[in-house]
This record gives C-alpha cells, sequence and structure tokens, in this order.
C-alpha cells in the first residue's frame, strides 16, 4: 500500500484503550499523507486526534491495522527501531515548544542529531544554517527561557527538521501563541512546505487548518470527512503525480 | 550517543543544580574522608611503631625465659635466669655480634640537687650498646663499669632545672641505698628503646648493668638468689641474673638473625649455660626480634581500623542512598525532558546512560573530595599525634573506584525508571 510517494499511511488503523470499559480512541482509520503535502486534522476534544498524532509520530502503535511511515511499517517494529524511524523520520512541533530548558537554541536544535550519533561540529553547523532559515541566526546562545513564544516555537520548528523528516507533526503548534507570532510561525510552516516538507497540523482552531492542502475532520474515533482546499490543488493523486520528489524509498 | 556527550549533558544538570548536587555528594564526601583519614592515621601509626624499631634494632633478638606456654607480650612470665657468665658466653658464639643483660631496677627516687623526683620503675639496666648511638641526642653512651647514666627528655626535664650532660645525680634505690651517678647523655625521644621497656613516653634513666644490677642483685638477692637464698650457686663472676637478654646478630638478614637466635637458645637450654640449671622442664628460652613482638600490637591496631572502615563504610551506604534518592526526585522532575529526548530520538539506553553518569559523577566528585578532605584529617591527624605521615595511595584509588562503584548502584534503579518512561505520558507531565 505505501508508495514512495507516500510520507505516512494509515489503514484501517485501531487503538483501542482497556481502562475498565474498552475506549475506541480510533475505530478504523484510513488516511494517505502524500510527500509535500500539507494535511490539517480538525476535531473536538475526544475525537482520537492525539491518539493518530501519537501513531503518526511512532509513539505508540495500533492495536489493529497498518501504519506506514517513511515506508516502514510502524507496528512490525520493536521499541528500538520505533524510536530510531521516530528520531529520522518525524519532526515534533509542539503546543508547549517542549526545548530542553538547560540546553541553548542551537544544542535544542542539535539534540535529534545527538541521538543519531553525528558528530557535534556537524551538529552545530546543521544547528546554525537551520537557525538562520527561521530567522533566529543572532539567538543561537540563548536559552529558551531567554526567548520569546514565537521564538521558541521557531527552534522547536528548527529542531524538527534538523535530520530531514519525512514529516514534520505539529500538535497546535499556535496555541500559545498571539495572533501576530501566529502569522509568523504559519507563514515559517508554508515556507517550509514550499519547499518540499511534508507537514502534518493538528488544530482545532479554522484559521490555522485552512493553511493547508486538506482538513481531515474527525469525530469520535472516525474520519468524518476530508476538506479538500484550494479548489482541489491538494488532491492526493495530482499532487503525488506532479512531484518531483521521488527519493527511491521503494517497499 | 557517545560517553562524551553523555557526560558533557549529565555535568549540564548537575550544575543546573549546584546545592542539591552539593548536599547529594556530601554524604559520599564524608564516607570516604572518614576511611581515607583513619586508614591514613592507621597507616602512620604503623610506620611510627616501625620506625621505632631502628635499623640497628633490626638485627636484635630479644630473650627471656618463662614456661612455655606463657601467653602475652616482652617478658611475659620472664624470670631471671641469665648470669653474667652466660652473657659471655653467647657473645664468644660464632653466629652472635653482641649479647648484653637486661634488668630494671626498682629505684625510690632520684634527686638533683635539692630537689627530688619519685621514680618507681624508672632504672633500666643494660650494656652501652642498648642505647644506640643515633638516639642520643646529646653526649654518649655510658661505659659498663662506671657510675655512668643516660637519660631520656622526659627524665631529664621532669625536674626544675633541666638536668644536662655532666649533672650529677642521686638515686634512691629501693631499699634505701643512695647512689650517685653521672650524666653522660641524653637521647632523642622518650619513648621506649625495646619492646622490653614498651614504646609509650614516660621518664627513663639507663644505666650499665655493671656496677648497678650485678651490686644490687647480690645485695637486695632480687637476681639470683630466689632459689633458697643460696647465691654462691649462681657462680663467681657475680650472683646478678638478668631477666632478659639482647643478643645482636651480624646483620638484619633473617638468616643472621635465625642463626644468632638458634645458637643462642641452643647454649643456655644446653648444660655448659648457668641459666639451665633454673630452666629445667618448665622454663623455656623465648627469642624474639622487635618486630615479631610487635605483632600483637599490630594485630589490635587492625582490628581497629577494620573496626573504623566499617563505620566509614556505613556512611558511605547512607551517601549512596542519597544519591539514589535525589536522583529518582531528579528522574520525576525531569520526566518531561525524558520525553522530548525520547521524541527526537533517544534510545532507551541513552536516557539510561545520561542518569547513570551523572550518579556516577557524584559519586566521584564525593569520592575525589572525600580523598583530599581524608588526607588532609590525615595530616592534622598525624601532625596533632606526632607521627611520621604515610599516605595508603592504593585506599586513594580504590576510594574512586568505590565512587563510581556508588554511582553505579544508587543510579542504576533511577536511571532504569528513566529509561522505561513512556514519552507518551512524559509529554502530558506537567
Amino acid at each position: 500500500m505505501a508508495t514512495a510517494e507516500t510520507a505516512v499511511s494509515l489503514s484501517d488503523v485501531r487503538k483501542t484503550y482497556r481502562i475498565g470499559e474498552p475506549v475506541h480512541a480510533l475505530d478504523g482509520v484510513s488516511l494517505e499523507v502524500p510527500q509535500g503535502s500539507y494535511t490539517a486534522i480538525m476535531g473536538p476534544s475526544g475525537s482520537g486526534k492525539s491518539t493518530l498524532m501519537n501513531l503518526v509520530g511512532c509513539l505508540d502503535t495500533p492495536t489493529e491495522g497498518e501504519v506506514v511511515v517513511g515506508g516502514r511499517a510502524v507496528d512490525a517494529l520493536d521499541d528500538r527501531e520505533r524510536t530510531r524511524l521516530r528520531g529520522t523520520e518525524v519532526g515534533f512541533v509542539f503546543q508547549t515548544f517542549n526545548l530542553m530548558p538547560r540546553l541553548n537554541a542551537v544544542e535544542n536544535v542539535a539534540l535529534p542529531q545527538l541521538f543519531q550519533g553525528i558528530g557535534r561540529t556537524e551538529r552545530r553547523e546543521r544547528a546554525r544554517d537551520l537557525l538562520e532559515r527561521v530567522g533566529l541566526a543572532d539567538r543561537g546562545d540563548h536559552l529558551p527561557n531567554e526567548l520569546s513564544g514565537g521564538q521558541r516555537q521557531r527552534v522547536a520548528l528548527a529542531r524538527a527538521l534538523v535530520n530531514d523528516p519525512a514529516i514534520v507533526l505539529a500538535d497546535e503548534p499556535s496555541g500559545n501563541l498571539d495572533t501576530d507570532t501566529e502569522a509568523e510561525i504559519l507563514d515559517l510552516f508554508d515556507e517550509f512546505h514550499d519547499a518540499g516538507t511534508t507537514m502534518i497540523v493538528v488544530t482545532h482552531e479554522r484559521h490555522v487548518a485552512e493553511r493547508a492542502d486538506r482538513i481531515v475532520h474527525l469525530l469520535d474515533g472516525r474520519i468524518e470527512r476530508i476538506e479538500e482546499l484550494d479548489g482541489g490543488a491538494a488532491e492526493p493523486a495530482s499532487r503525488t503525480g506532479s512531484s518531483g520528489r521521488s527519493e527511491g524509498d521503494s517497499e | 550517543m557517545n560517553p562524551l556527550e553523555s557526560l558533557r549533558l549529565a555535568w549540564r544538570s548537575i550544575r543546573g543544580h549546584k546545592l542539591r548536587s552539593a548536599l547529594t555528594t556530601l554524604g559520599i564526601v564524608i564516607g570516604i574522608a572518614a576511611v581515607i583519614a583513619f586508614v591514613t592515621l592507621g597507616a602512620s601509626l604503623q610506620a611510627g611503631i616501625i620506625g621505632d624499631i631502628s635499623p640497628d634494632d633490626q638485627r636484635n633478638v630479644y630473650g627471656w625465659a618463662a614456661e612455655p606456654d606463657t601467653e602475652g607480650g616482652p617478658l611475659a612470665g620472664a624470670q631471671p635466669v641469665f648470669t653474667g657468665d652466660d652473657l659471655e658466653a653467647v657473645e664468644d658464639l660464632e653466629a652472635v655480634e653482641a649479647a648484653y643483660g637486661y634488668a630494671t631496677i626498682q629505684t625510690q627516687a632520684i634527686s638533683n640537687g635539692e630537689e627530688t623526683v619519685a621514680q618507681g620503675n624508672g632504672l633500666i639496666a643494660s650494656g652501652p650498646s642498648y642505647i644506640r648511638e643515633e638516639r642520643l641526642a646529646e653526649g654518649r653512651q655510658f661505659r659498663q663499669g662506671e657510675s655512668e647514666a643516660v637519660l631520656n627528655p622526659a627524665a631529664a626535664n621532669q625536674f626544675e632545672e633541666n638536668v644536662t650532660v655532666g649533672d650529677e645525680l642521686t638515686v634512691t634505690i629501693l631499699g634505701g641505698e643512695r647512689r650517685t651517678v653521672e650524666v653522660v647523655g641524653i637521647t632523642d625521644t622518650s619513648e621506649g628503646q625495646s619492646p622490653f621497656e614498651g614504646f609509650e613516653s614516660s621518664p627513663r634513666v639507663y644505666v650499665p648493668t655493671d656496677p648497678y644490677y650485678t651490686e644490687q642483685a647480690s645485695g637486695l638477692g632480687t637476681g639470683g638468689g630466689d632459689d633458697g637464698g643460696d647465691n654462691e650457686s649462681a657462680g663467681e663472676s657475680g650472683e646478678a641474673r638478668f631477666l632478659a637478654i639482647i643478643v645482636e646478630a651480624p646483620s638484619d638478614d633473617a638468616a643472621d638473625i635465625d642463626a644468632a637466635r638458634e645458637s643462642a637458645t641452643d647454649y643456655l637450654e644446653s648444660d655448659q649455660s648457668d641459666a639451665s640449671e633454673f630452666l629445667g622442664d618448665d622454663l623455656a628460652v623465648r627469642f624474639q626480634t622487635s618486630t615479631e613482638l610487635l605483632q600483637q600490637l599490630q594485630d589490635v591496631l587492625d582490628l581497629l581500623r577494620n573496626f573504623i572502615v566499617g563505620i566509614a563504610a556505613i556512611s558511605l551506604l547512607v551517601g549512596s542512598i542519597g544519591i539514589a534518592n535525589i536522583m529518582l526526585v531528579s528522574v520525576t522532575e525531569r520526566t518531561r525532558e525524558i520525553g522530548i529526548m525520547k521524541a527526537v530520538g533517544a534510545q532507551n539506553r541513552d536516557v539510561l546512560g545520561l542518569f547513570l553518569t551523572e550518579a556516577v559523577i557524584l559519586g566521584v566528585i564525593g569520592a575525589i573530595l572525600g580523598t583530599a578532605l581524608g588526607l588532609v584529617g590525615g595530616y592534622v591527624g598525624a601532625e596533632y599525634v606526632d607521627l611520621p605521615l604515610v599516605y595508603p595511595l592504593e585506599y586513594v584509588a580504590l576510594a574512586v573506584v568505590v565512587g563510581i562503584l556508588v554511582g553505579v548502584l544508587a543510579g542504576l534503579y533511577p536511571a532504569w525508571r528513566a529509561a522505561r518512561t513512556d514519552p507518551i505520558d512524559a509529554l502530558r507531565y506537567e
């Protein structure tokens, strides 16, 4: 089912939590996220957004069904391989930024590469490059608590991109930001999306979701509907067909 | 993640909690410092005692006659059996360099002019070489047959006006007889010159056996006269019988010492010697070197040291529980950080290594500071008790190893807990 052009694919995924009564957090979800696409996921609390994000982010495994990230089936991997896949193929952007408080901006951006065993010099160069791209070239030595919310989220975005992941997964990326800063961050998302990065944004704010090519509406663990934006420009078939990105990751 | 990176990150979080890390380390510091200080003191004390056995003394064997199964230290159960003839005969033995008697003379008092000081057991009669040249601070050894004496500083300083070489003292021997002695030398320390005296500092006066002991013994019958008062049987050269005999081997080589010891024992236990008439079946001559005589003291010291090290080990245990406790707090406190690291690709072993490194750093810092403190403590202690300072270096190395070990043991469970943290829960953790 997974093709080289598909960054993430879910087929009939179910996630059931057994805390007393079984709770079906996800109840048969199938979704294809093509490479280079920009997907927003919306839904009320308890609709399964977080569970979906954990599955796509390789933090969790489905109870049933198949999740394929970067060409690899997540449910078939053990914890170590899943961690490795997460480190290289998924970049996280969180609502609360989640930066390491005692590491400066450069070190925070370089952190994922640290766990991939990449050398110190190379890490720092890459981190400084990315900080420059998010407009924080002069803030590299600052600790998170010396940065504004918007700046922290830029650092987080740079960190998400550092390993060239298959997808960037953003969970309410502007939830803690004021309107102006939110616009700046979302503009930055657009910029990276235009440069070819696959984006998945989980949000419950309509205007944030509207930046995407399409919006997936979740309700009670199922996909209620998929809303295509920009006059169908993000039709999965046409988009992947026209995409020049084919990394030869055929599986 | 390579160990250097773990070290860097771990050091970062330790520095982030300076006071807490310092207090945590304190337990280890105290434990290690106590061990190092007491072991240093023990080693110094040992060196001090062994050091009292001067190179010259190492070739001496100290002999006395006692019932074979008598237990105890030097002179335990000793009977006065050795005559002057015996001493001369032993000295003539091929394997023996020199031999002289040893006895203590009971005294009542010593006077320096007008001033009189009570002195009980302080007169020690022996051969001239009993006071070795290098242990004299002033003057010379006494000569056999002269009314001369060598004092130790404690004896010389007990008078209002310190006694110096050339002064004359009046000794009142038990029984009231008074004798005048000329002070010819002062020793360098007040510690005993041989295991017979013990090593504690006390006032002592050293005199030649002739005339003091031989005359006094024949006069009072404390020497050889115990066997029914018939002093004539004890031989012509003097009725005095010595409690102990000191035999000098030609060198401190173990073979030479054994040869001297054996030939002296053989002679004394043979029928040729005067001593043999008293030895009979009941008494046996026993010769021991200072080192052998000190062994018992050494055993007590070792026991004491082990006891103290045991107590210090308990303090170390408490210290490591402190590290474990603070690491557990730290893991809980940093749950979110653990979640972040795992989300961005940290493996369980990376997280484990990070926390373990942190615990080991605390342990090692504690060990290093504790070692430094312990060495200073040992130095101050040795200085205070006036002992030669000896640092047991192997214990310093051991302390660092213990520090690492304590860190690993104390950090293992918290680090394992950290590694097992579920990133989803951890990221949700507030």
